[in-house]
């Protein structure tokens, strides 16, 4: 495990604990977990449910902060950033992926993924035609003007893994891509995220138990009552 | 594309926003219908008093207005008709012998305003000639008296009846003339119909031995907008008069009716009043609805802070949305307004039910709404500027949602 600090990592998680109040009741969900990801990486988090995958993805991606530790995103500290600044970095570092793929009902497929490089600043040409080519990368260009109720589950989670790598990020976050999945949609899908991987060299991080993640991770880090117990490499 | 999204998801949940721009048209409604219906009501008062008895302009003796005795009338009206028929073309004019007395007949007596008049002249001013219901007009004839309904009642007299009216003259004595009633008038305040009554000028001057007196003058302007201007010019004209030395006032209908403009002014100030409680109503309404609409989307909220929505484009994103409503909702509010209100401006809200009410304060049954510039600008102002405030509270509730338990909503 590199603990170095070295911007040559994507994620450096220290003694992160998280301790969540459960009706007054305080619960352990993270204790004192240390992680590094490095680039380029293809990494799964697998554990039981309640482990606190879902937690440290979480904490990892900057929509939750830890009680405890310290978080780098590429070499910085994102443990004491302020909401905006944290936006930010998850806009310009961090790509998505959701179990209940959570695309915005009122956008088309073309426009979902667009929508971040416009929360970018990035002009409506250059968004269109690089939605486009993410689209069609996909394989699912023709569905740009689809919106999510007309899609299959299989076709929103391809576009919500476009929308998740239009800004270019450094990470992308998938905390159970393939769990509302049939098996044959989510080995393509994750074929998809391989490609992207090898690629584009997109650094993946998942959170999942499905057995078809598990066995293409590089790396497999398994959670136990919210501590590592397991951290294997080249599975 | 955050306005692309505004509308789309203002047309997501039509319901919801079909009530919300229901509640904003009713609320144009509303304060267009209080303004338009209250400046009618208004402009009515004024424009009554103006036509039936005041005119837009008066001249009269220095000391008239505030004392209108015989003894203050013009002794000199040839000067003064001089400078008027040198403007005629842009004005009409008409002169009255006015004095205070007493109307009696074999029953009872009144205590009254008669008033002298050229019956000619006087039609070109004033209205009173099409407020007579029963008989006829003055021809100028001597021995013609109008008077009005409630007065023809209190005296029990009717048409062709005989009256007798007295009034002090310039040297204490009292001067008297009996007339015949030639028409009774009724106009559209009772106040008013109790305490005047017409007779012809000769008549007048007959009974007061005023040898050509003139209390005063009633000009109207061609066109009222040039009131000010024409006032001026009669001014200066009076002014250019030999041996003027101030001897005359020359009043415009706001000098003249100095009460009845304060109270116009104050029904102004009120309908700001109504309008600020519209529009407190509105917000309320608003609040409830868009923090409604917010919550809703909860999770949609969290997935669009983890994908980097800033707080500020989320805010943007929700005000946006309550813009698109108010701008839709005041549009179609003002055009429901001049649906109702173009067929009611040209024939009047009958409100005969409330005449006697009506007629007290000097307006007729039926009221003719008046939907001017102001009103309209007033309204585009305030309902938007409701609605954008009734969704702030909602945009601060969206951008206050922490993303991992916004994600967790349902």
């Amino acid at each position: 495990m590199n603990t170095n600090g070295s911007t040559s990592e994507i994620v450096r998680v220290e003694n992160v604990r998280k301790i969540y109040s459960d009706n007054g009741v305080p619960v352990d969900a993270l204790r004192g977990i240390n992680l590094t990801v490095s680039p380029g990486d293809f990494s799964v988090i697998a554990g039981p449910s309640g482990s606190g995958k879902t937690t440290l993805l979480n904490v990892i991606g900057t929509l939750d902060k830890p009680t405890e530790g310290k978080v780098f995103l590429d070499g910085e500290d994102v443990s004491s950033k302020s909401r905006r600044e944290l936006a930010d970095i998850r806009l310009r570092k961090i790509g998505f992926v959701f179990q209940a793929y959570n695309l915005n009902p009122v956008l088309s497929a073309l426009e979902n993924v667009e929508f971040t490089m416009m929360l970018r600043g990035i002009d409506a040409a250059e968004r269109k035609r690089r939605g486009l080519a993410l689209l069609e990368e996909l394989g699912i260009v023709e569905l740009a003007n689809k919106r999510p109720n007309e899609m299959s589950g299989g076709q929103q989670q391809r576009v919500a893994i476009a929308r998740a790598v239009s800004n270019d990020p450094r990470l992308v976050l998938a905390d159970e891509p393939t769990a509302n999945l049939d098996s044959e949609t989510a080995v393509k899908l994750l074929e998809l995220m391989e490609r992207l991987n090898h690629h584009d060299g997109i650094t993946f991080v998942f959170s999942s138990h499905d057995p078809q993640v598990i066995e293409r991770a590089h790396r497999l880090l398994i959670l136990k009552d919210g501590q590592i117990v397991t951290d294997k490499v080249n599975v | 594309m955050i306005s692309r999204i505004a509308w789309r998801n203002i047309l997501r949940n039509k319901r919801r926003s079909f009530i919300l721009i229901t509640s904003i048209v009713v609320g144009v409604l509303g304060l267009v219908f209080t303004e338009g219906f209250a400046v009618g009501m208004m402009q009515q008062m004024l424009t009554n008093q103006i036509g039936a008895d005041a005119g837009y302009i008066q001249i009269h003796k220095k000391g008239y207005q505030s004392d209108p005795t015989l003894e203050n009338s013009m002794t000199d009206p040839a000067e003064v008709r001089s400078v008027l028929r040198s403007d005629s073309a842009s004005l009409d004019y008409s002169e009255r012998l006015r004095v205070f007395g007493l109307i009696s007949s074999a029953y009872n007596s009144y205590g009254v305003s008669i008033v002298g008049i050229v019956p000619n002249e006087e039609k070109k001013i004033t209205t009173i000639s099409e407020y007579v219901a029963k008989g006829s007009y003055l021809t100028g004839k001597p021995g013609q008296i109008l008077i009005s309904a409630s007065m023809a009642e209190k005296l029990k007299v009717g048409l062709g009846d005989k009256v007798v009216i007295m009034a002090s003259q310039m040297n204490g004595s009292i001067g008297s003339e009996a007339c015949r009633v030639t028409g009774i008038f009724e106009t559209f305040n009772s106040g008013f119909d109790q305490s005047h009554v017409y007779i012809p000028i000769l008549t007048a001057d007959q009974m007061l031995n005023a040898d050509g007196l003139v209390s005063e003058f009633v000009v109207n302007p061609i066109n009222p907008n040039d009131m000010s201007s024409i006032a001026s010019s009669i001014r200066d004209g009076i002014a250019g008069l030999p041996e003027n030395a101030g001897k005359y006032e020359v009043l415009t209908y706001e000098q003249m009716l100095p009460l009845l403009v304060a109270q116009l002014a104050l029904y102004k100030q009120a309908l700001y009043l109504v309008a600020g409680l519209i529009a407190f109503a509105l917000i309320f309404g608003i609040i409830d609805t868009m923090l409604m609409s917010v919550m809703e989307r909860t999770h949609e909220f969290g997935v669009s802070m983890a994908i980097g929505m800033s707080n500020g484009k989320i805010f943007t994103m929700v005000m946006t949305e309550a813009f698109y409503l108010a701008i839709t909702g005041t549009a179609m509010g003002l055009a429901a307004s001049y649906g109702v209100f173009l067929p009611l401006s040209h024939s009047g809200w009958d409100l005969s039910m409330f005449s006697a009410s009506l007629k007290s304060i000097g307006i007729g049954s039926i009221i003719y709404p008046v939907l001017d510039a102001s009103s309209v600008v007033q309204t585009v102002l305030i309902i938007p500027i409701a609605t954008l405030l009734g969704a702030v509270y909602p945009a601060l509730k969206a951008i206050r949602l922490q993303p991992v338990e916004a994600i967790r909503a349902t």
